[in-house]
């Protein structure tokens, strides 16, 4: 890398190589039975170089012809990308704990059996289909560039995904297992999902109303994806967001505080630093309601002659850094999941969200269907019901918060509680 | 290539291996709103190499060629480690042995076309919205993609093919006030850069249709009557019904297979579905799939009758059924999976006026913002509609989430138009993301379809 950042200083006033290795292999369980196992070596080297602030871009798998895609950036300079940023100087970052050498050494045949245990646990639970997976990776990335900056970072990751999935559909319970290193599942993971869908499998059929609504913490990356598009600095900058110039305004219930929190080792992905080499911090989006900041990268950070906040990160190898939120947390309330359920007279449990990526995401507008949903009535899951539609608006909903779960679970999206919401329209089919 | 490949695989001890390698060579351009935020051509590569051992099928994928040792010994690792746990063994289907080599016929090769004339075209059709004042912003990009793909197999197939894929399209996003409204556009396919070529209209049309949505009224959620038209029939057959005919996804569900079973009657008579991957020029288009299957067309649905699915080796083993060459790879860093090719409903003999006309009251929906399929249940989004009285088009509404079940809306399409479209951009995100997937189908009456509104 060193070669080749000489070479490319050559033609450009200002370079910086990214540099990504990575080791993975995944097992999975279909209706309780070995099914597939699946490994993955993958590298790549990204190029950016800026010559009279004009950026210049490119990649490959195989650092094998330093020339060619040197030359592939210096081709991309003739499209006139703006590139009036400078490439960061960045050094004595905090020591953190990402990665567990076990991870390297971890057999296969480990992940087949703990996939195994967890069917044979659960079968004796339930008589739902049973589906498991793990997958450990193995990476390490590195960035350096012409200010200086030299910043490595080796990681691990282990995940255990576990569905019971209802009869004649796909729609499941979920629950994921996260951690740097080789876990078990606990009594607590898999009770959630044999307990929870023993208590659903009737099906039933309420009528259409405005009900309270609890989203599990899986589904909840339907608010967050909107929340994510609104606070970007890309859409501040092409003024679509929603929210600009209200910085300081109390937008959500004064329960939600949301945070970026890369430094978090407590779980794989903890960054020091973002893709473009500019430290990270644990960064408030929302504090007890309130709207605290909007997120940059180098590019839009310079558009908005506003500082980087350190969430410039490639979507993939071939990919250039944007503004992105990749660790959110959302602060815990104080009641217990089975005390959320208690509190509902009717209502749904959103265990799963199908069309999030739908809709109007700038205007902070959902509408999902739920599968599956869960009927609760006097404060007890009683079935599922079918056909089961939510609707609203973030700036509307998540101002009506009326519970967030003690416990917080890392799934996709971030790290998250349950969160109860009071007066949602739901569609059922008549 | 071919015999470095044949390298590769020929030291493994197994019944069947076989090793992918591909070439992939990329361009692209993107917008935002008025600046140029991304230019660039890159070319990357990778191999995928399989092991059936023992009953055991395992895959890995790797970018280094000094790892393809290392690779394929980790290859066998697993799929012995899957033997010793497999309750029923992984067989493959018989396939005929091709040696062949397959380039794509295009009109205009994007390769031979310059970099500045593809960033002139990006530019002119980006430039058409900004014009207006409504338009806030846009999201407009340029790509094309060549995948040069080399298979060879322990069974002696030896293939080359060549996909070519160019597209342009994005977002065009209007606001007034608080409001803010998108519209997405899109051009394209397998057919080389010309089809990009003289799409102003398109472009001014969607514009059009932005501008309006600000003056349109959101959609009441409830149960109605509805048209969907070509895009969004081809949505539902996409995600509603065409992810349960990819056998992979029900093969180890008894509940889905007793239901997905060939000579159901699931669907209204009016009902036929085709998946066609070798129909020329069409986005879905291939000659044989990254398991080196000839593709076929697959007669899925007749008259409502279930009366085919889609194949791996693998699968049409498990279902005892004849393989269909729809096993298809994202690229060089994925197995390939079971993925539709062109799906589509076969056009019945209404028109459009007549569709309305049966249709009476209820909404008028058109064109895709993306679904979601979760077994029987599904979601897509619509960009816009209208609001249906006594046979006649009426008000615009927006932010229409459709959600159903298959089985009930299988039986609910009354009536199909003869108005059949296959569209020019496609994509599905099964695991891996198939730029090439396409779908369409003509105008069609639902019966009893749930919307969301906000």
């Amino acid at each position: 890398m060193e070669q080749l950042l000489e070479m490319a200083r050559k033609v450009c006033d200002r370079a910086e190589i990214f540099s990504a290795d990575s080791r993975g292999d995944g097992v999975s369980f279909e209706n309780a039975c070995m099914k597939d196992i699946d490994s993955s070596m993958q590298s790549g080297v990204c190029l950016r170089i800026i010559k009279d602030d004009i950026l210049g871009f490119a990649y490959t798998r195989n650092l094998t012809d330093r020339a060619t895609l040197i030359q592939n950036a210096a081709d991309s300079l003739r499209g006139g990308v703006d590139g009036a940023f400078d490439f960061p100087f960045t050094k004595e970052l905090p020591d953190l704990d990402t990665y567990d050498p076990s991870m390297e050494t971890l057999p296969n045949s480990a992940m087949v059996e703990e996939c195994g245990r967890v069917c044979e646990i659960l079968s004796h639970k339930t008589k739902g289909q049973i589906n498991a997976s793990a997958h450990r990776s193995t990476g390490r990335i590195r960035i350096i560039n012409t200010s200086g900056t030299d910043l490595s970072l080796k990681s691990s990751a282990f995940y255990l995904g576990t569905d019971i999935v209802y009869p004649y559909t796909s729609a499941s319970l979920h629950r994921t297992l996260v951690s740097k290193r080789f876990e078990n599942a606990g009594g607590e993971y898999l009770d959630f999902l044999a307990d929870t869908y023993e208590q659903s499998m009737q099906e039933v059929q309420p009528a259409s109303e405005k009900l309270k609504v609890l989203f599990l913490p899986e589904t909840l990356y339907v608010f967050l994806w909107r929340l994510q598009s609104a606070a970007n600095g890309q859409s501040i900058y092409q003024k679509i967001s929603p929210v600009a110039g209200r910085l300081g305004e109390e937008i959500f219930d004064s329960s939600i505080s949301i945070y970026n929190d890369p430094l978090n080792d407590s779980l794989p992905g903890a960054r020091t630093f973002d893709d473009e080499g500019t430290p990270c911090t644990r960064f408030p989006i929302i504090e007890r309601g309130v709207l605290k900041n909007f997120y940059y990268d180098l590019y839009f950070a310079r558009k908005l002659k506003a500082s980087p906040t350190g969430h410039g990160f490639k979507g993939s190898i071939s990919g250039k850094p944007v503004p992105s939120l990749n660790r959110l947390t959302m602060m815990p309330g104080d009641e217990s999941f089975a005390g959320l359920i208690q509190s509902m007279d009717r209502g749904i449990v959103v265990a799963g969200a199908l069309g999030g990526h739908s809709g109007n995401i700038p205007n902070g507008d959902f509408s999902i269907g739920v599968s599956p949903a869960l009927y609760v009535e006097r404060g007890q899951i009683t079935g599922y019901a079918k056909d089961v539609m939510v609707a609203g608006n973030i700036y509307d909903i998540l101002k009506r918060a009326a519970g967030l779960e003690d416990t917080l679970h890392p799934c996709f999206g971030g790290t998250l509680p349950a969160v109860l919401f009071d007066n949602i329209n739901v569609t059922l089919k008549k | 290539m071919f015999e470095i490949l044949r390298s590769m695989i020929s030291k493994v001890s197994a019944l069947y291996a076989d090793v992918r390698y591909e070439i992939m060579r990329e361009t692209k351009i993107a917008f935002n709103g008025r600046e140029l935020f991304h230019i660039g051509s890159n070319s990357t590569d990778g191999f995928v190499v399989r092991v059936l051992r023992e009953g055991g099928l395992s895959s890995v994928s790797f970018t280094r060629q000094e790892d393809a040792g290392s690779a394929v010994r980790t290859a066998e690792e697993n799929a012995s480690l899957i033997a010793r746990h497999i309750k029923k063994p992984v067989e493959f289907a018989k396939t005929d042995v091709i040696k062949n080599t397959f380039l794509p016929v295009l009109a205009e090769d994007p390769r031979n076309v310059p970099v500045d004339e593809k960033l002139r075209l990006t530019k002119t059709y980006n430039d058409i919205p900004l014009k207006y004042d409504g338009i806030a912003t846009t999201n407009i990009h340029y790509s094309d993609v060549v995948r040069e793909k080399y298979f060879v197999s322990s069974e002696g197939a030896e293939i080359r093919e060549d996909l070519v894929t160019a597209a342009l399209g994005g977002l065009i996003t209007s606001r007034e006030g608080s409001l803010t409204q998108n519209v997405r556009v899109g051009l394209g396919g397998s057919g080389g850069f010309a089809l990009l070529r003289n799409q102003e209209e398109e472009f001014e049309k969607r514009t059009a249709t932005a501008l309006d949505l600000l003056d349109a009224a959101p959609v009441s959620g409830g149960t109605f009557n509805v048209v969907l038209n070509q895009d969004l029939s081809g949505v539902f057959t996409h995600e509603a019904f065409g992810h349960f005919s990819e056998a992979d996804l029900i093969e180890d569900s008894p509940t889905m297979r007793e239901r997905m079973q060939t000579g159901a009657a699931l669907g209204n008579e009016v009902l036929s579905i085709t998946d066609d991957p070798t129909m020329p020029g069409q986005l879905g288009f291939y000659c044989c799939d990254d398991e080196g299957v000839k593709a076929r067309p697959v007669r899925l649905m007749k008259h409502g009758i279930l009366t085919g699915r889609l194949h791996s080796r693998r699968t049409a083993a498990a279902f005892g059924e004849a393989v269909t060459g729809h096993c298809v790879a994202e690229d060089y860093r994925y197995a390939p999976i079971v993925r539709m090719g062109n799906i589509f409903i076969e056009p019945g003999k209404n028109s459009l006026d007549e569709l309305l006309s049966l249709l009476g009251n209820g909404l008028y929906i058109l064109d895709s913002k993306g679904g979601q399929t979760s077994g029987e249940n599904f979601t897509f989004g619509a960009q816009y509609g209208y609001i249906v009285k006594g046979g006649k088009k009426g008000l615009m509404v927006r932010d229409i989430n459709i959600s159903g079940n298959l089985y009930h809306t299988l039986k609910n399409i009354t009536a199909a138009g003869n108005d059949l479209v296959l569209g020019k951009t496609g994509g599905c995100g099964k695991g891996q993301l198939n730029i090439r997937s396409c779908h369409g189908g003509p105008h069609i009456l639902v019966r009893d379809v749930v919307i969301g509104g906000v």
